[in-house]
This record gives structure tokens, C-alpha cells and sequence, in this order.
């Protein structure tokens, strides 16, 4: 549980030129003037300030906020923006790991929103990202955890998505990454972290990502997919031995 | 002019951190007492195993308060136990008492700086360079076997020239108080980490160096005040042997406190808590209706009891009965006090007041530092807030099927 109240109070009063109102859908909407000094390490500190709408979903903190920039100051040509107007601030997953660092309203704009504008304006003043950037769409989703788990191929990536939505963690299973290894002798820290920090929603988003992604390579017969890996996708696609998800994505 | 209680808010946080041990000289303390801790260790006992020393108290608690002796701030009190491996059964209280004595006196440093045997402890004085110097009490313990709690200890009382047992469970202590500060702790700990490292950035390299233990809550800052604000209002008066002690303190408001992320929220709402009990004194015996109202509560034969969270047999209230219940009295005289001091003036008073208030209930040499955050002053742009960026997320984007 979280104590809305709370933690407005604790934003408001680091972020003076913000303020808070609650529509009648009781979503709450904090918007005004995002005023920092950023301080990255082994960079340049950047001050500048953007106007920006936060809206906090009612189901918050299981759903993080969505944040606009509404001044105008991002370039149409900067890619990371949704088609809504909403900031690409990073995959889910990797959203909810650093947002776990300090859950709170003040974390979310510390921790995620201000390194995003930050990034921005390096990118601005020098043509690049200064934290690297990641692929859009399912092939990001796919990029993130080849470059969490150390992967080689594609194929890995989704089997370990697939793992996650199916089971969860299990040090007993085989590893997915193929080595023919029990999880907890081989990728099982990595995998515990992703899936302590992972909710039925960002799982399902990363496995309809995912998959999406595959099967556009796989009509093109560009990839082919080993057969325990088709049943498994076979067995959940038929929403059999699924622990989490409710709705039916495919 | 009223006072805005979000300043308000960030100056008892700012006071509170003032009287609290500075992270070099928490760094100073550690490496003094761990010495002491190797020293007792390697010691010849009559048992098998090595001793256990550990820190206990508002130390461990993170609730350190720089204490005022004879009306000047004066040096910082560390206790740790020492424990030896001794089934009690084996041992008598003066025994172990005598060992660990015996063993301080063994080195030649620690002797000179030991003072005069303690009721339950051993104290080491340690003069330092900067003038703020430590008290390190070392209380001998041995285990307690056959009891409740698997981490509760049996520690000895010098009383004339006899020792007797008494039980304590400091550890366990520790771990209730972790368990009620464990919420506030996950939201604030990186923001305060972040700033304890970049002030500090020769003592830590980086945010995950900075340890847990420096790292303070809403509710560790709210017992600092409310010490610090016992300890000036009883200081050299009349009331001083009755003045509440720091245990109970800690255990009501660790027990009142509801997760409010600032320092004044946190204390006004523990304040008239607290406020509502004062009836008990004129009455004999009140029966509970809420779920808090056993917390401070009165036994048929008129008698207080506060339990121990962790040994509910031990009863932090055993002597307010005595002298016409004066313990009680001062007590609730100093919820009173503090609810006067601390949390009427905002709304009420103006500026000037308040801060003739603060200077006479928390100190001057504390309070003058940041008055300025009360007191009015021209408007000025403020400054943005500074923000540590560490490994953050990288940016990602919409499935643009514009290949590439
Ligand atoms: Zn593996």
C-alpha cells in the first residue's frame, strides 16, 4: 500500500513548480514546471526545466504514471514518444526495476523522468544519447533481455519471456538459455530479479511484444523456433497452465 | 503570518539531523567500537566459541541524540553488548561482569581510558581530536536459554557488592523497530543515500556504499525531537529523575507512527495520540475501546504498564506509580509541552515567536542554523532541485515500422 497523500506532499515539496489536481475519474493529474540540476556521473550537469502532465492511474503503483511534455520543447523528430503524446521513458521492465529503488511519486520523477529529460537535452546539444538508447517496439523488448541475460540469439530472449509468463521463477527447471543447466547454477539471479520486479501487466505487455516481433521474422522465414519452445508458445497461447494472466492476448 | 508547515516541516528534519551523529564521526564510532569488539573476542574465556558484540540502543536504532550534560552539549553515548558463550547455569552475574572487566584491563590503552565499573556496564571515554568525544558502554551478557525469544540475553546488576541477573532483548528490539520502520525506510533510503554520497563522495564511491544505518525515517527524526525537546525541558529542573526515559519514548511513537512521510506530520499525529491517553491519570483504571488504547494502560491495583513490544512481561512503566504516580505526571506534562512547543506554534503564532520557542525547547546553537527556512525572507528564486543520475533507464520508443 501506498499513501497517495503522503507522497504528494513529499513531491510537491521538492518540486516547487508543480501542482496537483484530481479529475472526476479520480485520476490524479500533477502538471506545472519540472525545474532540475542534473547530475549524471562522468557527465556534463544539465539545469533546465519542462512543462510537463503527469497523470496517476487510480491502480497505481501497479501502473506507473504516464508523463506528456507540454511546452513544446521536444523536436517532432526525437523518436522517443509515443503516438499519444506520452514519453517512451524505457522498457517496462527496466521502468519498474528503478522505480523499486524508491517507490514514490518522487522517485518516479527522480529516478526515471528527470535522467529522460536529461537525455534529452544531450541529445539536443550533441546528436547523442548519452545512457545508450534501445530498439523500439518488440525488437527493444527483445534487445533488453539478450543485453540483461548476456544472450546470443533472439530465440533466447523469447524463451526466457516465455519462462517468466509461464512459471515464474524455478531454480529446479532447466535453464532456457539452453545450456542444459538448472536455473539457479546458471542465469538464476538474473532471472529471480527480472521476475521479482515484473506485474501480470508488464509480463503480458513483453510477451505480446515479443512474440508480435518473432512471428513477423518467422512468416518471413527468417527464424525458426526450436519445438519445445513452439509447444510451449502453443500452451500458452491456448491460455493453458497459466499462473498469471487473465485476459487472452492471442 | 503564519508559519508554512512544509518549511516548518524541513526544519525539525534539519534539527533533527544536527543532533544527530554526523556520517564521518558515524564512520569514527564504528572503527572504535569494532576495535574493542576484536580486543573482547580474542580474549581467554572459560568457554568455547568467541564472543558476540554487537551495538544496541538508540545507536542501532538510528536515533542518536547528542546529549546536553549540566546545560552543554556534551559526547555521544555508544552501547554494546558483549556477549559471551556461556550457558547461565555455568556462571554467576559477577562473574561475567568480572571476565569482560578483566579483559578491558588487559590492554593498555583501554585501561587508562576505562572509568569507574558502571551498574551494569564497563565504559570506555574516548577524548577526540574535534572535541566531540564518545562514551562506549560495554555491557556484559550471556545468553538467555528457556526463554520467548531466541535472541534475549541475561545481563548483570551490580548492586553494593552484589550482582544479580536481569533480562534484556536488545536485539529483538532492533527487530520490532525495523519491522515499524521498514515502509518509511524502502521510500526514502535512496533520495537520502543519494545525498549522504554526494556531501561525502571521499567516504563513499558511490550510492550502494552508503550503509542502511545512516539513513533516517520521518519516525527516527520525530524520537530525536521528541529527546531532544525531553532533554531540555527536565534539564537541572526539579522534574529531572522523573523525566520520561528514552524507552518508552521510542516504543510509543515507534508504535503510533502511521507511515507519514515528513517529520511534522509524523509528530503532530503521534503528539495528540499520545494527547488522548492523559486521561488514565485521573482516572484508575480506563478500559481499552481502541486498537492503540492498551498501549499505555492502568492495572487494577492502579499501577502503569507500558510493555516490552518483544517481552511483554517486562513492563517500562514499573515505577510510575511511585511518589503519587510523579513519572506519569511528567509525562503527560511533556506531550503537553511538546504539543505547546512543537506543534501549536504553526498556525498560531508568528515567526518571531516561534522562534524564541524553538530556541528555548531545542537549543540555539541547533535551531539558529535554520530559522532562516521559517523566518521570512525575501523571495528569491529558489533553486531547482539537484538530481543524481545513476544507471538509469534508457530510452525506448513505439513500433515504428518504418525499417529503420
Ligand atoms: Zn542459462
Amino acid at each position: 500500500m501506498h499513501d497517495m497523500a503522503a507522497e504528494i506532499t513529499e513531491l510537491l515539496a521538492i518540486h516547487q513548480g508543480l501542482n496537483t489536481h484530481e479529475e472526476p475519474n479520480s485520476e490524479i493529474v500533477i502538471s506545472g514546471n519540472l525545474a532540475f540540476e542534473a547530475v549524471p556521473e562522468d557527465l556534463p550537469r544539465i539545469a533546465d526545466t519542462f512543462e510537463i502532465e503527469v497523470r496517476v492511474p487510480t491502480a497505481y503503483s501497479a501502473i506507473l504514471p504516464e508523463i506528456r511534455e507540454t511546452g513544446g520543447k521536444i523536436h517532432s523528430e526525437y523518436e522517443h514518444v509515443f503516438p499519444n503524446g506520452t514519453l517512451c521513458l524505457g522498457v517496462p521492465i527496466e521502468l519498474r526495476r528503478i522505480f523499486s529503488r524508491q517507490p514514490s511519486l518522487l522517485g518516479f520523477m527522480n529516478g526515471l523522468v528527470i535522467p529522460y529529460f536529461y537525455g534529452y537535452c544531450y541529445w539536443n546539444e550533441h546528436g547523442e544519447h548519452p545512457f545508450g538508447e534501445q530498439k523500439h517496439g518488440g525488437e527493444g523488448i527483445i534487445e533488453y533481455y539478450t543485453n540483461r541475460l548476456n544472450l546470443r540469439e533472439e530465440v533466447q530472449a523469447v524463451a526466457f519471456i516465455c519462462f517468466l509468463y509461464e512459471y515464474g521463477y524455478r531454480g529446479h527447471h532447466n535453464c532456457p538459455c539452453g545450456s542444459g543447466q538448472r536455473v539457479r547454477h546458471c542465469h538464476g539471479p538474473i532471472l529471480l530479479d527480472l521476475h521479482k520486479h515484473h506485474t501480470p501487466h508488464t509480463l503480458t505487455h513483453d510477451l505480446s511484444c515479443a512474440l508480435d516481433h518473432l512471428f513477423e521474422k518467422f512468416k518471413d522465414n527468417e527464424l525458426s523456433l526450436p519445438d519445445p519452445l513452439l509447444k510451449q508458445i502453443g500452451r500458452i497461447a491456448k491460455g493453458k497452465n497459466r499462473r498469471r494472466a487473465r485476459r487472452r492476448r492471442f | 503570518m503564519t508559519i508554512d508547515k512544509r518549511r516548518y516541516s524541513k526544519l525539525l528534519a534539519k534539527v533533527a539531523e544536527d543532533l544527530d551523529i554526523p556520517p564521518s564521526k558515524y564512520r569514527d564510532a564504528v572503527e572504535r567500537y569494532q576495535a574493542v569488539g576484536r580486543w573482547l573476542e580474542a580474549g581467554e574465556y572459560p568457554c568455547a566459541g568467541t564472543p558476540d558484540i554487537y551495538p544496541q540502543g538508540s545507536f542501532r536504532l538510528g536515533t542518536v541524540v547528542r546529549p546536553i550534560r549540566h546545560g552543554v552539549e556534551s559526547d555521544y553515548d555508544i552501547d554494546l553488548v558483549c556477549q559471551l558463550p556461556i550457558p547461565r547455569h555455568l556462571t554467576d552475574a559477577g562473574s561475567v561482569k568480572l571476565m569482560v572487566g578483566q579483559r578491558i584491563n588487559e590492554h593498555d590503552v583501554y585501561r587508562q581510558m576505562r572509568d569507574k565499573e558502571g551498574k551494569r556496564c564497563w565504559t570506555l571515554q574516548y577524548a577526540e581530536k574535534d572535541g566531540i568525544g564518545f562514551h562506549l558502554d560495554i555491557l556484559p551478557a550471556v545468553p538467555k536459554k528457556q526463554s520467548l525469544s531466541a535472541t534475549a540475553i541475561s545481563i548483570t546488576n551490580k548492586d553494593g557488592n552484589t550482582y544479580r541477573w536481569s533480562t534484556s532483548d536488545p536485539k529483538g528490539y532492533a527487530y520490532w523497530f525495523d519491522q515499524k520502520n521498514r515502509r518509511a525506510f524502502d521510500q526514502v533510503q535512496w533520495e537520502q543515500k543519494q545525498l549522504i554520497q554526494s556531501r561525502a563522495a571521499g567516504v563513499y564511491a558511490s550510492v550502494e556504499d552508503v550503509p542502511d544505518q545512516l539513513v533516517r525515517t520521518p519516525l527516527q527524526r520525530t524520537i530525536q525531537i521528541f529527546k531532544r525537546h525531553r532533554d531540555s525541558k527536565f534539564n537541572g529542573s526539579q522534574r529531572t529523575k522523573h523525566a520520561p526515559i528514552s524507552i518508552i519514548i521510542t516504543t510509543l511513537t515507534a508504535q503510533l507512527y502511521s507511515g507519514e512521510l515528513d517529520v511534522f506530520s509524523a509528530l503532530s499525529a503521534i503528539v495528540s495520540k499520545l494527547h488522548a491517553f492523559a486521561s488514565l491519570v485521573d482516572s484508575d483504571f480506563v478500559h481499552g475501546t481502541s486498537q492503540t488504547s492498551n498501549l499505555i494502560s492502568r492495572t487494577p491495583d492502579g499501577k502503569w504498564y507500558i510493555g516490552n513490544p518483544v517481552n511483554p512481561e517486562e513492563n517500562f512503566a514499573d515505577r510510575w506509580h511511585e511518589d503519587n504516580h510523579a513519572r506519569a505526571r511528567s509525562f503527560f506534562w511533556w506531550v503537553a509541552s511538546v504539543k505547546k512547543d512543537l506543534v501549536d506554534i504553526v498556525g498560531s503564532g508568528s515567526a518571531d515567536m516561534a522562534r524564541s520557542q524553538l530556541i528555548a525547547t531545542l537549543g540555539a546553537s541547533v535551531v539558529a542554523n535554520h530559522i532562516g527556512l521559517i523566518v521570512p525572507a525575501p523571495a528569491t528564486p529558489s533553486q531547482p532541485p539537484r538530481v543524481t543520475i545513476s544507471r538509469p533507464a534508457r530510452p525506448w520508443g513505439p513500433n515504428a515500422r518504418h525499417g529503420g
